[in-house]
């Protein structure tokens, strides 16, 4: 009886051992929060930057300054308590020092309260909505690698200033969620400072089944664009109904949904003609990095082993997020390891050109964020079942189409 | 601006589509005294069952409704067979917890067997309209009106010619009566919560072609059918289709003639049901529900 005692002590002081030193062997990995939309209305964009994340995290080799990367991905389900409940456990029990992540904007808006409870290096590869900033902007442990509101809408004025004629008329449809009401100011001020005429601008409520009270209404005052400032089910149920009722307007502008592949299947032949703008886009031919030819290759090179691991064309949030966790792993090796504070201020020295969004360069934006980076956006067409590059004006560019039914 | 006409059109083709959504819910509530908060998911499930034979071996929508139907039906029966006839003599509110559970893991099985993509069918029809006069008309929102129109003639022939159908009709209006006269109370429920899956996988075939198709768009359509079959009476299949064109009536009008109506036409909706609750709580023709 003796020695079974003797033996069982002996075997809990062993397996106490063992649990004291696990912390030591935690400390061999750097852990990155990645909460991202995995599930809900935001998948295509969750579903993206996960793979982005992962896949930098491969290319790079799988450690950072010495010690494994160890990503912690989480699906926040694009709720907003999900959201909450995902950044507490990573921020308290996790302790995460890093996180990539969330991608939509409300989604983003209701990590803010928990972020702040330990504020973690927060790297945003998503979210256009400008109360970020004026939320968070000027946060030093902030980063947002994603175009605001305004930089959407600079583009799209211009792209459409240098392919249409003076003079024409606007209407615009935007949602009654934060998504909608975020952009439609912006949308206003600078398609109205490019010289555009806006005739209508009608809100319509998100999951709305139809549409087409608003179609009329936009019909009868024969504007030449329609701008759709609308997300995800909205997207697809407007561009069904104007395909349907082969809507009179020659121009037709999205902003959230043109670019994805799960749009343009959803829409089918509806997909024909639709303006889009988003930060990357498959076949834009950007040359590579010298200094880091194995991160960031020549845009060609890295969509092709892209399409040979996945099977599919990389969509804007995959080389979004892929170039913000490249970043950070840059950051922390240049770091030489896990300190957030020395982590931070490589992340602000950054400046790194030719990556697949442009520059890496943390700069302030006018509107109050410290640490912005890639800003530039590409404005393409749907035509003939492809992307037609329309601005900014370069080799690639071609002459946008008026809609045909 | 005259709208008048397009008003009129919009709005019937949209009270199609809502009284697609209803009908089902009626009539399992009518029978049963369920309140089926997974109805929505079955809507989910027969786009899904229309968006999968489409791609799969490009069969039609439309034809493939019927069997989807009959599928629909049995897991229904099935269903109700194993769980719900549990909760029948059990409070509302557990019941209402039971289907809502039902719901999220049909959510959840749907988003792991199709990922949650927004998806949609899209045979040529969907795209189809025409004009009568200044009047457009969309092709695909005809049929969907079209099919709504023969399902509901074919549901109330079947309740008024058919010894099924009486006998569904006995236990709503008189389930101790309808016992003493020999009806198989068991069967005739589970008959009844089939036939109501049934009729939402037809709502969901059409709105596979005229929507988009996610896991997540019962829960819509399931607030919306409650809010219909409130206004127009709980429990009545009338009072759902009334409910159903009242509230499409309403919303399109609001989309006309209130600036920004589009954004509002939801809010006045409901506001016109929060009217008629109050002046008229059992709903417009529904039945008085004290229990």
């Amino acid at each position: 009886m003796h020695r079974l005692s003797s033996l069982g002590i002996l075997s809990c002081l062993a397996f106490a051992g063992a649990l004291a030193t696990a912390p030591a062997f935690a400390q061999e990995s750097i852990k990155i929060g990645v909460p991202m939309e995995l599930s809900g209305r935001f998948v295509a964009y969750g579903a993206s930057g996960r793979r982005g994340v992962e896949l930098a995290a491969e290319v790079y080799g799988g450690k950072v300054a010495g010690k494994k990367i160890d990503l912690l991905v989480r699906d926040i389900q694009s709720e907003s308590q999900a959201t909450i409940s995902v950044f507490n456990e990573l921020i308290s029990k996790e302790k995460v020092n890093y996180i990539i992540g969330p991608i939509g904007s409300p989604t983003v808006a209701a990590a803010i309260p928990a972020w702040r409870q330990g504020k973690p290096i927060w790297l945003v590869p998503g979210s256009s909505s400008t109360k970020l900033e004026e939320e968070i902007g000027q946060e030093p442990e902030f980063f947002h690698t994603f175009p605001y509101a305004y930089n959407y809408h600079e583009s799209v004025a211009a792209a459409l200033k240098s392919q249409l004629p003076p003079g024409q008329k606007v209407a615009i449809v935007y949602t009654d969620d934060n998504y909608g009401r975020t952009h439609q100011p912006y949308a206003k001020k600078y398609l109205t400072d490019a010289g555009f005429e806006i005739v209508a601008e009608e809100i319509v409520r998100t999951n709305a089944a139809d549409m087409n009270p608003l179609l009329t209404k936009i019909a009868r005052l024969k504007p030449d664009v329609l701008l759709g400032l609308v997300q995800t089910t909205d997207a697809v149920t407007l561009a069904k109904q104007i395909y349907t009722r082969k809507l009179p307007v020659p121009y037709l502008v999205g902003t959230a949904a043109t670019q994805l592949d799960e749009w343009q299947k959803a829409v089918g032949p509806a997909q024909e003609g639709w303006v889009g703008v988003t930060t990357y886009l498959p076949g834009l031919h950007r040359p590579g990095n010298t200094e880091y030819p194995k991160l960031f290759p020549p845009s060609d090179e890295w969509e092709a082993a892209f399409v040979k691991k996945y099977g599919q064309q990389p969509d804007f949030e995959d080389a979004g997020c892929y170039v913000t966790a490249m970043l950070l792993f840059l950051a922390i090796d240049k770091a030489g390891g896990d300190d957030k504070d020395k982590v931070a201020a490589e992340l602000r020295k950054m400046d790194i050109p030719n990556t697949l969004l442009g520059t890496a360069k943390f700069v302030a934006t006018p509107s109050g964020t410290k640490q912005q980076a890639f800003t530039n956006m590409v404005v393409f067409q749907r035509h003939d079942g492809k992307d037609l590059m329309l601005y900014p004006p370069g080799p690639e560019t071609g002459k946008i189409h008026a809609v045909k039914y | 601006m005259d709208f008048l006409p397009q008003l009129i059109v919009d709005a019937l083709l949209l009270g199609g589509i809502y009284t697609l959504m209803v009908i089902g819910l009626a009539l399992s509530f009518g029978v049963t005294r369920v309140i089926n908060f997974a109805h929505g998911e079955g809507v989910m499930l027969g786009a899904y069952g229309a968006y999968t034979v489409f791609v799969l071996s490009g069969i039609d929508p439309l034809v493939a409704m019927p069997f989807l139907m009959v599928a629909g039906c049995l897991l229904g029966m099935g269903l109700f067979r194993i769980s719900i006839a549990r909760v029948l003599k059990e409070p509302h509110v557990n019941q209402i917890l039971l289907t809502f559970g039902i719901g999220l893991v049909l959510q959840n099985a749907a988003l792991i067997a199709w990922k949650a993509d927004e998806r949609s069918v899209v045979p040529p029809y969907a795209y189809s309209s025409f004009e009568l006069g200044e009047v457009i008309v969309p092709g695909g929102r005809l049929i969907g009106f079209g099919v709504a129109l023969t399902l509901v003639l074919i549901l109330f022939v079947w309740l008024k010619r058919t010894e099924f159908g009486r006998a569904t009709r006995a236990l709503a209006e008189q389930r101790e009566a309808a016992v003493l006269m020999g009806i198989n109370v068991s069967q005739m429920y589970a008959l009844a919560f089939g036939l109501s899956v049934s009729l939402g996988v037809a709502t969901g075939v059409i709105m596979s072609f005229l929507g988009s198709i996610s896991p997540f768009m019962g829960f819509h359509i399931l607030v919306k059918g409650f809010a219909i079959i409130v206004l127009g009476g709980l429990g009545s299949i009338v009072g759902a289709v009334i409910g159903a064109f009242l509230l499409a009536f309403a919303e399109t009008a609001v989309s006309y003639y209130v600036p920004n109506g589009t954004g509002w036409a939801e809010a006045v909706a409901f506001a016109t049901l929060f009217l008629v609750l109050v002046l008229r709580p059992r709903g417009i023709i529904g039945q008085a529900v004290a229990d």
